[in-house]
């Protein structure tokens, strides 16, 4: 009799494990919002153009074998220039795409015939070391559409960014990680 | 006997790679930087130099700064003009200054936004190129008329007027902009044309000059083609002159000269950015010499060519002459006016 008193369902068992299962699922749901809300808030390392002076220290002092950091380039900015310097070394041989009239020690950077006399510029990531050479090129003569980013697909986010500690201008930042990126706009041109 | 020395230089051993560890350890530590201040050790080949380009033989500097720069005051000085008295006019922030050449400030005209442009007429009139379109206003600062606007892509770079002709460079669309004084646009000058033989300007950046030579042709820059062109008033293309070249003789970079103002004797004066040099080229362009080269108009001059890249989107620099022949040079980085006089002979 006893045994078939404590296996039946009394109201009070049973507000009992309601109110254990609605904590229990208000537990789940704050951790579960906290969780997404932390990951909102999460950063990762970039580098504000403004800031960065491309001393070609992101290339060798990030922990990677190929430095996370690449150049990029805001198409928006470019004018597209026959004679670019970005490309092209400061004094060229003559103004074709031959080695060595480039700047770029790697050949990171191509050049595409648009109509005369502009020509596109991409970066090739897989070659591009991060040096900056171009960049300081482009800044110095351009509009300054090359410059140095943090590529995320690569980049190991470690708490102490080696590059990070070594740059000489503090452009490193914590940005957040849903807005990875620190573009040039056109307004800087 | 015997065990105990072997245990005993067995100890030594250990002792000394012990110690050897340790003083390898602290040469490494030593040695580690993890600031970034011995560089990033890449090799030659990595690093952007343009030192020997920034040097100028002595030989080809035909002028020197004959007076104390005068300070504009300006967070951006963007142009600069001489009207007929010889005063000093300045553009930049959202006013017009006007100067006189010991460096006091004779004059204000304050400007609802921020001018790209400015030139005074023989009758004391300033023309004001804003951003999308042309102000004019009289000596004492009174607005006398504001033109149509151009649109948004309008930048309005240069200003000129002859007579009854004012000619206006839109950056933005890349075009010359031919009016009369009170605003009618009479025709537009430049625009690609293969039937007249005319390439088009090419504007990377917002630099684009113009104005009219005493042989009544207008000057033009085109400085995606590194040149300066000839146009009659109704838009033909007369000829040009300039061509790409890193040394001295040439225009150097992706897009030059920036700005050019015209001497009496009808050479010319023209301002690079990138590698900031002020030379002199002759009517028919054939290069005469330098006003100044990045030694004496970049602080620190080639010891700090380094920093040139944060800097160079400021170095698009104006220039101005006088009557008498003196060249004014408005350094857009540090916002002053820096005159210049042609070395006499023999000296």
């Amino acid at each position: 009799m006893m045994a078939e008193n404590n296996d039946s369902v009394t109201r009070r068992r049973f507000l009992r494990h309601s109110v254990w299962g609605a904590c229990l699922a208000g537990l789940g749901g704050t951790t579960a919002f906290l969780g997404s809300k932390s990951r909102k808030t999460d950063t990762v390392w970039q580098i504000d153009p403004e800031i960065c002076v491309a001393c070609g220290n992101c290339s060798t002092y990030c922990v990677l074998e190929a430095s996370a950091v690449k150049c990029v380039h805001a198409y928006a900015m470019c004018g597209y220039c026959k004679i670019c310097f970005g490309f092209f070394g400061p004094e060229p041989f003559d103004i074709t795409e031959a080695a060595e009239n480039q700047l770029c020690p790697t050949g990171a950077i191509k050049r595409t015939f648009v109509e005369d006399p502009y020509y596109e510029y991409t970066i090739d990531e897989s070659l591009c070391i991060g040096c900056g050479k171009c960049v300081k090129g482009c800044n110095t003569f351009g509009n300054g559409s090359l410059f140095l980013q943090v590529r995320h697909d690569r980049c190991l986010n470690c708490n102490e960014c080696s590059a990070a500690a070594a740059c000489p201008s503090g452009a490193f930042k914590r940005v957040p990680a849903d807005r990875p990126y620190l573009l040039k706009r056109v307004d800087h041109a | 006997m015997s065990r105990r020395t072997g245990i005993t230089n067995i100890e030594i051993l250990a002792g000394v790679l012990v110690a050897l560890a340790i003083v390898v350890a602290v040469i490494a530590l030593v040695k580690l930087d993890v600031t970034g201040e011995k560089g990033s050790g890449l090799g030659k080949e990595f690093i952007y130099d343009i030192e020997d380009l920034a040097k100028i033989d002595p030989n080809l500097i035909l002028y020197e700064e004959s007076a104390k720069a005068i300070s504009t005051g300006f967070k951006s000085a963007r142009a600069i003009a001489i009207d007929f008295d010889g005063r000093i006019c300045v553009a930049g922030d959202k006013v017009i200054r006007v100067f006189v050449e010991s460096g006091d400030l004779v004059g204000e005209i304050k400007l609802a936004g921020p001018p790209g442009c400015l030139t005074v007429t023989d009758d004391g009139k300033f023309y004001i190129g804003m951003k999308d379109h042309v102000e004019v206003y009289d000596g004492q600062g009174k607005r006398l008329a504001a033109w149509q606007g151009l649109g948004d892509d309008a930048v309005l770079t240069s200003i000129a007027v002859s007579k009854n002709d004012v000619f206006v460079a839109d950056a933005g669309d890349r075009i010359v902009l031919h009016y009369d004084t009170t605003g009618k646009l009479i025709n537009r000058i430049g625009a690609r044309d293969e039937d007249k033989d005319i390439p088009g300007f090419v504007i990377p950046s917002p630099y684009f000059d113009l104005a009219v030579a005493r042989d009544g042709l207008l000057r033009v820059t085109n400085p995606g083609r590194h040149r300066i062109e000839a146009y009659t008033f109704d838009g033909y293309l007369e000829f040009s002159w300039g061509e790409f070249s890193s040394n001295v003789e040439g225009f150097c970079g992706c897009c030059n000269p920036v700005n050019f103002a015209i001497l009496d004797d009808e050479s010319f004066v023209t301002c690079e950015k990138g590698l900031i040099r002020v030379k002199i080229y002759d009517p028919e362009g054939a290069f005469v010499g330098v006003v100044a080269g990045p030694e004496q108009l970049v602080e620190g001059g080639t010891a700090r060519i380094d920093e040139w890249a944060s800097e160079g989107k400021a170095g698009g620099f104006d220039v101005a002459v006088d009557a008498a022949g003196r060249i004014f040079i408005l350094d857009t980085i540090k916002n002053v006016v820096r005159i210049f006089t042609r070395i006499e002979a023999g000296k």
